[in-house]
């Protein structure tokens, strides 16, 4: 199994969006995927279902490792396709609980979720690196980095990086997959501008060839409950995430293949 | 008008993505060189740096010993159970330590440090990195820790101390701290992060320490 941490250093830059499309995504493609909401705020239960608010979740775990998973995994219509809630929990947890005091428990998580024989575990954490997001990334295979294009946004990239690399000390195994695009806006000077001088910053293989434009069809499916692809004119915007699901493995197989052939 | 460059340094943030994915390497640690160049009077051989800290404190004013203490067993315990202590002990204030003459012996001078550390912020498991990450002083026993301590300095590129969470109430302080023999890191275990006026005296003391006379 894989786990993949979507983490961002500032807010609401379409992260959840971008876990749950990119999840189903992985889902339609095949792949056995678990979606965690690891935000408080329960973003991803908030999207999906009204009864997931109710639902046992990830910070349940947390306070009690000896719940059951199969409390905590709520099947979808997709056969392929789970999801564990934020929980309840989550509401004094918000925000409290420095880095590391969860550690053991993300990864027993991480552990538990691998012995159901997942293909990917993808894991929506809550904005900025800070108490269990920083164990989440602490444990997880895999990050990708969600950025708004829009100046504040990249404004925020150097603190990103700065953390991350800290990070990277605690879980040096962790591949960080890249920075992905959101909420372009073609038609904005600023939001072009925004990410093509990210394009110039980063190296090239740290940022998705992909985007995330911003449409209001991404606010038209979180309302309905569903990943857009779902929707009956979501089919582009399904195309979206089956390219940056494309790219996703496409890294993954690079950097296994990577390290099967560097020398001890 | 260009929003977005005026605030970011594009090599800085080239560099910090570039380091990103790139392999993370453990380092090979070794005491053999203490990183100080031939003007530095406190060591005698190399073997002296790389011996465990002996435990008692030597007086400031008190030539080293003809027959040092006993050095006390290493400890084999994680240190992130070693520091459940009494937050409210630690003084707001702490004392620096009484000086001690500029030409003590340099780990006579760590020692005198160790103790102010330890007594004033219940600091345990000290050592003391050189500029290559080599271990000058140490009583930890955790070349984990050192690990840790030197990558966090090397993240941190000279913004200031890191700490990091390593148990139940333990936190990993790392202070980096340049020398006139260079950039020295400075790392215990403390049950809570070390406030700012903290570190600054604590720097401040750790370069009176490793100065030379």
């Amino acid at each position: 199994m894989i786990s993949i941490a979507i983490s961002s250093q500032k807010g609401g830059v379409g992260k959840t969006t971008l876990s749950i499309n990119l999840a189903h995504a992985f889902a339609r493609a095949g792949l056995s995927t678990l979606l965690v909401d690891a935000d408080p705020q329960g973003s991803v239960g908030l999207s999906l279902t009204r009864q997931s608010r109710l639902l046992s979740g990830f910070y349940d775990f947390l306070a009690d490792p000896a719940i059951p998973m199969e409390r905590l995994i709520v099947p979808t219509r997709l056969e392929t396709f789970s999801l564990v809630a934020a929980g309840q929990a989550s509401d004094y947890e918000a925000g409290n609980g420095s880095s590391g005091s969860h550690l053991a428990r993300v990864r027993a998580f991480l552990r538990n979720v691998s012995a159901r024989r997942y293909d990917i575990c993808l894991i929506d954490t809550a904005a900025g690196l800070f108490g269990v997001t920083n164990d989440v990334i602490a444990s997880a295979d895999a990050l990708i980095l969600p950025q708004q294009a829009e100046p504040l946004g990249i404004r925020s990239v150097p603190k990103l990086l700065e953390g991350l690399n800290r990070l990277r000390i605690i879980n040096p195994r962790l591949n960080v997959l890249g920075v992905c695009l959101t909420m372009l806006q073609q038609g904005l000077a600023v939001s072009t501008e925004a990410a093509s001088t990210l394009r110039q910053l980063l190296p090239e293989e740290m940022l998705f060839q992909t985007a995330i434009p911003r449409d209001e069809i991404y606010i038209r499916a979180s309302a309905k409950g569903l990943p857009v692809g779902v929707l009956e004119d979501g089919g582009g915007a399904e195309t979206v995430f089956d390219s940056l699901r494309a790219e996703v493995q496409a890294k993954l197989g690079k950097s296994r293949h990577q390290a099967h052939i560097q020398p001890d | 008008m260009d929003p977005i460059n005026p605030w970011l340094d594009p090599a800085e943030v080239r560099h910090l993505a570039e380091q990103l994915l790139r392999p993370v390497t453990p380092t090979r640690l070794s005491a053999a060189d203490p990183g100080f160049d031939s003007s530095f009077v406190g060591f005698t051989s190399p073997e002296s740096v790389a011996a465990p800290a002996p435990a008692p404190a030597a007086e400031p004013e008190q030539q080293a010993p003809a027959a040092p203490p006993q050095a006390p067993p290493r400890e084999t315990e994680a240190p992130h159970r070693k520091a459940e202590t009494n937050l409210s002990a630690i003084s707001e204030s702490p004392q620096p330590p009484p000086v001690a003459p500029s030409r003590t012996r340099f780990l006579e001078r760590i020692r005198i440090f160790r103790d102010w550390l330890a007594k004033n912020f219940h600091a345990t498991d000290i050592f003391i990195l050189d500029r290559e990450g080599k271990v000058i002083f140490d009583e930890s026993g955790h070349g984990r820790l050192h690990f840790m301590a030197r990558n966090l300095a090397l993240a941190s590129r000279g913004s200031g101390n890191i700490h990091v969470k390593v148990g139940p109430a333990s936190i990993l302080e790392v202070i980096p701290c340049e020398t006139p023999y260079g950039r020295i890191v400075l790392g215990s275990i403390v049950p809570e992060a070390l406030p700012a006026n903290h570190v600054q005296t604590i720097t401040e003391v750790l370069i009176q320490t490793a100065s030379p006379a």
